[in-house]
């Protein structure tokens, strides 16, 4: 189960490649996002272009700041497989994707960090995921899969996931892309050391 | 240790190949890396616990304790398990027997198995000692200290800045852990990220330029490599802001394209993991939240602000040093600033500096490359009414003692603060040629420049007291020896309620390569 709400950018206001005020799921701590629909075209990413397959309508995109970031917190499962006792045997892996991309050559990007805290809120363990550079999508349009993954560590209870688009000098649209951002926990036999 | 490490050094140097001689410049393993790296000087405390230990940003109730496990220090990998379990122990005694809290905590590969405890419950004004055990095995003991509440009659602290550590040995950090102080104020180039020098100095970088995570954690393994600076973490809590070194000379935060944005958060990430910083902010890593107000008691009021995560580009019209969001939390703490000594830990310098008489500035990369927002912020202070400013400063390899004044251009414009720049721990200065030709005329270029001296190296300590701010410039001798003695070359004070620095009647006739002429 995708522990992220609305990490397919399909919930909520968009669909165009206007800055929204209000993301589903997501709380914007600055700049201001879009959710671009894969129809509007423009030299935005089509169906066409590389990105996940099942990739539905719309994608997350920087919008027109230079800096747009936006932050989940995410309530660990209490109890099951994966629940605390299951984390605090050292018993549960995490897995984070994402698809994250850019516009034909250029460097804005789109970062994906998951930080996994104890339940006062320090960090316990970090993912990060890109940007990715222009290079890595061969200086195309479109987005590329990354991931990561690792074990949930001991006494974490929650994640804050933080998606960042930074915009490449000036010009005004933020083209960092990002889609099919998931967060994923599965029970493993063994624990710590 | 069977290499004389000066023999070695100097015929290596002589030989032009100190960089084939220092270790990691190729093919060697980790483990030969380290011993090579002690043969030329280095030393590590016992494994796991290598890189020592620390603590910081100390609360009233709370002091934040790190720790990193490294077997291996000068390895991009360490061969532990994915998950180490790590107990950490807080006493009220140096042989840590009468507890006053303890817990385990897990270590993360995925944060390079480094740990931060931030411990509750302790009492206010209190030293503490605390230490970790893992693997079997216990680290050495730190010391540490808790803020004080309500009225407070003195607070003593240190500052340092700027350790290239191709450039000498730490005998600075080997002052500041036997200073009595109540914490330590690093104002940024902990590191280096460039690589190896070369030359005839007393160690060197083990690797070339740093840009990915594994690399800026060798590189700060590299640096925890001294005693010093782990004696010094463990004598004392710090709190830390940075510069451009921890990341890439000269660069603005904002901005990037994605490579740079990548290695940003490899810089940031690793600097996180070696540093005993409490990060609980809306953000979250790899962007940890540096910029925080802490108070000393009623006394001190320290602001520690973060001049490199939010910054544009320099010289331009509407460029920002702080960023729009550090800017107005800044002039709201202003606003809200009660009585007390109000200092700002600020990592490059705020006054205006030009070279020479009719000269341009020297350096735009400090606040003179974004002047509407250093006029703006220092207006702000004036018209605020606030009172009893000091500005603590890094970043210039010299020390500078400057008027602050929210127009530099205008004679007319008063007074509102002090700021001092500290000398370096050991990152290099200009020759004492150049600064005995250059003070002069930079006192002539910039009349609210005070005082200027550039041919040594040390830390400043501070010495605050409800009726006056004292600032102790510590030097050492000799950088190349790790044991030099540390000396005060001068201090200057600051009279509570009345702006302007004096300089210390015992010392005025220190060495110094520029003195205002006139004064109080």
């Amino acid at each position: 189960m995708n522990l992220l709400v609305n990490g397919d950018a399909e919930a909520g206001p968009g669909g165009t490649a206007e800055p929204v005020t209000e993301v589903a799921g997501w709380r914007t701590v600055e700049g201001a996002p879009a959710l671009v629909g894969y129809d509007v075209g423009g030299g935005y990413p089509t169906p066409a272009d590389p990105g996940p397959a099942a990739r539905g309508s719309r994608f997350f995109s920087g919008g027109n700041s230079p800096r747009t970031a936006l932050v989940q917190d995410v309530r660990l499962p209490a109890t099951g497989r994966v629940g605390r006792r299951a984390v605090d045997r050292g018993a549960v892996r995490f897995s984070v994707t994402a698809w994250l991309g850019g516009y034909a050559g250029q460097q804005d990007g789109a970062r994906l960090s998951v930080e996994f805290r104890d339940a006062d809120g320090t960090p316990l363990a970090l993912a990060v995921l890109g940007p990715v550079a222009a290079a890595e999508r061969a200086g195309r349009t479109g987005l590329v899969e990354r991931t990561s993954s690792g074990t949930v560590p001991p006494g974490a209870r929650t994640a804050r996931a933080l998606l960042v688009f930074t915009r490449a000098g000036g010009g005004t649209s933020n083209d960092g892309y990002a889609d099919a951002l998931s967060l994923t926990l599965t029970h493993h036999r063994g624990g710590r050391a | 240790m069977k290499l004389n490490r000066r023999d070695l050094l100097k015929a290596a140097a002589a030989a032009g190949a100190l960089n084939v001689v220092w270790p990691l410049s190729a093919g060697l393993s980790p483990a030969q890396a380290r011993e090579a790296a002690e043969a030329l000087g280095a030393d590590y405390d016992p494994a796991p616990f290598t890189l020592g230990i620390a603590s910081g940003d100390p609360r009233p109730d709370s002091v934040v304790l790190w720790t990193r496990l490294a077997p291996e220090p000068l390895a991009a990998e360490q061969k532990l398990p994915e998950i180490v379990e790590v107990e950490w122990v807080v006493a009220a005694d140096a042989r840590l027997r009468r507890v006053v809290a303890r817990g385990t905590v897990a270590a993360s590969a995925t944060l390079g198995h480094s740990v931060h405890v931030p411990v509750r419950g302790l009492r206010p004004g209190r030293h503490y000692w605390y230490g970790f055990r893992a693997l079997g095995k216990r680290s050495r003991v730190g010391r540490t200290k808790t803020a004080p509440v309500g009225r407070v009659s003195s607070v003593r602290f240190a500052a340092a800045n700027c350790q290239a550590f191709h450039d000498g040995f730490y005998a600075a950090h080997r002052g500041i852990a036997r200073e009595n102080v109540d914490f330590v104020m690093h104002l940024g180039d902990y590191i280096y990220e460039h690589g190896p020098v070369g030359g005839d100095h007393v160690r060197d970088h083990n690797a070339p330029e740093v840009l990915t995570l594994a690399d800026y954690r060798v590189r700060h393994a590299l640096y925890k490599g001294d005693a010093s600076l782990r004696e010094a973490h463990a004598a004392h809590p710090w709190f830390l802001t940075w510069d451009d070194h921890e990341v890439v000379n000269d660069y603005s935060g904002t901005g990037g394209g994605a490579p740079f944005m990548r290695r940003r958060a490899a810089a940031y990430q690793a600097w996180y993991e070696h540093m005993p910083h409490r990060d609980a902010s809306d953000s979250a890593l790899p962007d940890p939240e540096i910029h925080r107000v802490r108070r000393w008691g009623d006394l001190l009021e320290l602001t520690i602000l973060d001049l490199r995560s939010y910054r544009s580009a320099q010289n331009l019209p509407d460029g920002t040093i702080l960023g729009g969001a550090q800017k107005e939390w800044l002039k709201r703490g202003v606003d809200r600033a009660g009585d007390a000594w109000h200092c700002w830990a600020n990592s490059i310098m705020l006054s205006q500096l030009r070279g020479r008489p009719g000269g341009g500035y020297m350096f735009t990369d400090q606040w003179d490359g974004f002047l509407a927002e250093r006029k703006e912020v220092l207006t702000h202070v004036h018209d605020a009414g606030l009172e009893d400013l000091v500005v603590i400063t890094g970043d210039w390899h010299s020390a500078f003692v400057d008027d602050v004044r929210p127009d530099y251009d205008d004679a007319s414009s008063p007074v509102i603060g002090t700021e001092f720049t500290a000398h370096s721990v050991t990152s290099g200065a200009y020759s004492a040629d150049w600064n005995k030709t250059n003070g002069p005329l930079m006192g002539a270029a910039n009349p609210h420049l005070q005082y200027f001296e550039g041919n040594r190296y040390g830390y400043d300590v501070y010495e605050v007291t409800p009726e006056r701010w004292s600032t102790h410039m510590r030097v050492i001798g000799d950088r190349r020896d790790p044991v030099s003695p540390v000396t005060t070359l001068t201090t200057f004070h600051v009279d509570r309620g009345r702006a302007g620095a004096y300089e210390d009647e015992g010392t005025k006739g220190s060495p110094a390569q520029y003195r205002r002429p006139t004064g109080r």
